[in-house]
């Protein structure tokens, strides 16, 4: 098994960078070698997926990733060399992160993966979630993690983009995740599980809400950039390393939540705290939730 | 006029009827547009595209159409170059506007959609932003964070994606709210 992130970093200009993802000591991320930002996002991302491989003791994420700071040139250079990574990589899941989200490349996408990697596992967060939303290609992914506001994006199909979603489907007045879950389902605008995140996480499958996990609840985890990004890279890792999807999403809510309640979680800290604390969350859990009990390579 | 947040235009509005669009190659381009058109006397309004017209993440400029010609020409001195111009806003939605609240005490979080903006209190420091998923997102937290929301650019300024429209509407907000002494 091995997972594929498909993304951008916050650099303008930045290179494209292609390889392992290694979490150093410090905190810092690099792929092949070279230091990414830490900030919220696909950084954030990455380091929770890179402690979940390495407490599994599996090889740790690819990333496809390449500078870009809202124009859209690093996320067509990312695509441009799809393709030939997945050839070389032989990826089992595949997972899209923030990016620009252009329906066109998504599109092709898909199609190349389809072709390079038949059967590969396909998951998407933040930018890769609205372009494959909006491109029509929900259905095709295994596993998509919206929060509360996005949810109602997918369920609404005529929208393109979280900003244009009708204020009635946000987590306000009459916001149902179970019913929305069910229209984005129906309409075609989910994958075939969702996790979606908020006070309450709720994991559905083929529309329906089957998990629902709500404690230990930190609210300051909302007001933290980039803890969203870490239930997703956890989500991804789980998977990536075998773990059925309902079980993966229920595993990445529990073990988020148990990390947020171990960093005392402020509205001041960073998602990179929260990514610390999570090998010891995962040796006084993993055993519990999901009968990984063999002490960690 | 405003209509509540991301409801689709009826074809039925009289003012609708008189209105087209600027398309634009991107956000940021849309945003600018929408400044120059506004320094120069316009009424103008950020919406959706149609569906047919999105290729993602997209913005458009309304505005009406009797005005479309002298508009044109006051972007193109701007250097801002739409690529395309609409007679109709069929099917064209609102930025989703709806702004909310959650105080932490110390901190205060001010939400816009789904991008949130938090800063403490005492400082007015910008201690988080979150949410969203376009690329800005990340930059503008590194842009933002640990300075005071009255010493940093908007963040429409610095964006360049509907996220980056979003974060703006909340950094809008929370100075509002820390300039009124709403906050404690």
């Amino acid at each position: 098994m091995s997972l594929l992130v498909v993304a951008t970093y916050p650099s303008s200009g930045g290179p494209v960078l292609e390889g392992p993802v290694a979490l150093e000591s410090d905190g810092t991320l690099t792929i092949a070698g070279e230091r990414i930002p830490a900030s919220q996002g696909t950084s954030a991302m990455l380091g929770a997926a890179c402690q979940v491989c390495a407490y599994l003791g599996v090889e740790p994420p690819v990333a496809l990733v390449a500078g870009d700071i809202g124009r859209g040139d690093g996320t067509r250079a990312v695509f441009a060399r799809l393709a030939e990574v997945c050839q070389r990589t032989a990826p089992t899941v595949v997972a899209f992160h923030y990016m620009q989200p252009i329906m066109a490349l998504m599109r092709h996408a898909v199609a190349e993966l389809t072709e390079c990697a038949p059967g590969v596992t396909l998951m998407a967060d933040a930018g890769g979630m609205y372009a494959a939303k909006a491109a029509g290609l929900a259905s095709h992914f295994e596993l998509m993690t919206p929060d509360v506001g996005e949810v109602g994006f997918l369920a609404d199909p005529d929208v393109t983009h979280p900003a244009y979603v009708s204020h009635y489907l946000f987590g306000t007045n009459g916001f149902d995740p179970v019913e929305l879950a069910r229209t984005a389902h129906d309409t075609g605008g989910a994958s075939r599980v969702l996790l979606i995140k908020g006070v309450r996480d709720h994991i559905a499958e083929g529309g329906e809400v089957v998990e629902v996990v709500e404690a230990p609840c930190v609210p300051e985890l909302e007001a933290i950039g980039g803890t969203g990004d870490t239930i997703t890279g956890l989500a991804a890792a789980f998977l990536g390393a075998g773990f059925p999807t309902v079980e993966a999403a229920v595993c990445a809510s529990r073990a988020n939540r148990a990390a947020g309640v171990a960093m005392g979680a402020k509205p001041h800290h960073r998602a990179s705290d929260l990514v610390t604390e999570l090998p010891q969350v995962f040796a006084e859990n993993l055993c519990a939730w999901a009968g990984v009990c063999s002490t960690p390579q | 006029m405003m209509w509540p947040f991301g409801k689709k235009r009826p074809k039925t509005d009289d003012a609708d009827e008189e209105r087209g669009l600027f398309l634009f190659y991107d956000v940021a381009e849309a945003i600018k547009a929408e400044a120059v058109l506004k320094a120069n006397g316009y009424e103008v309004e950020l919406v959706a595209p149609p569906p047919n017209l999105r290729g993602g993440c997209d913005l458009s400029v309304a505005i009406s159409r009797v005005e479309h010609v002298g508009a044109e020409r006051v972007l193109m001195e701007a250097d801002v170059h739409p690529k395309e111009w609409v007679n109709d806003t069929e099917g064209t939605a609102e930025v989703c506007d709806l702004v909310t609240t959650v105080d932490f005490g110390e901190w205060l979080m001010v939400r816009a959609g789904n991008m949130k903006i938090v800063v403490e209190k005492a400082t007015g420091t910008i201690v988080n932003t979150s949410g969203g998923g376009c690329p800005d997102i990340p930059y503008l937290n590194l842009e933002l964070v640990g300075k005071r929301v009255d010493e940093v650019p908007r963040p429409k300024d610095l964006g360049y994606t509907l996220c980056g429209l979003m974060l703006d509407r909340a950094y809008v907000e929370v100075r509002s709210l820390l300039e009124a002494g709403e906050t404690t």
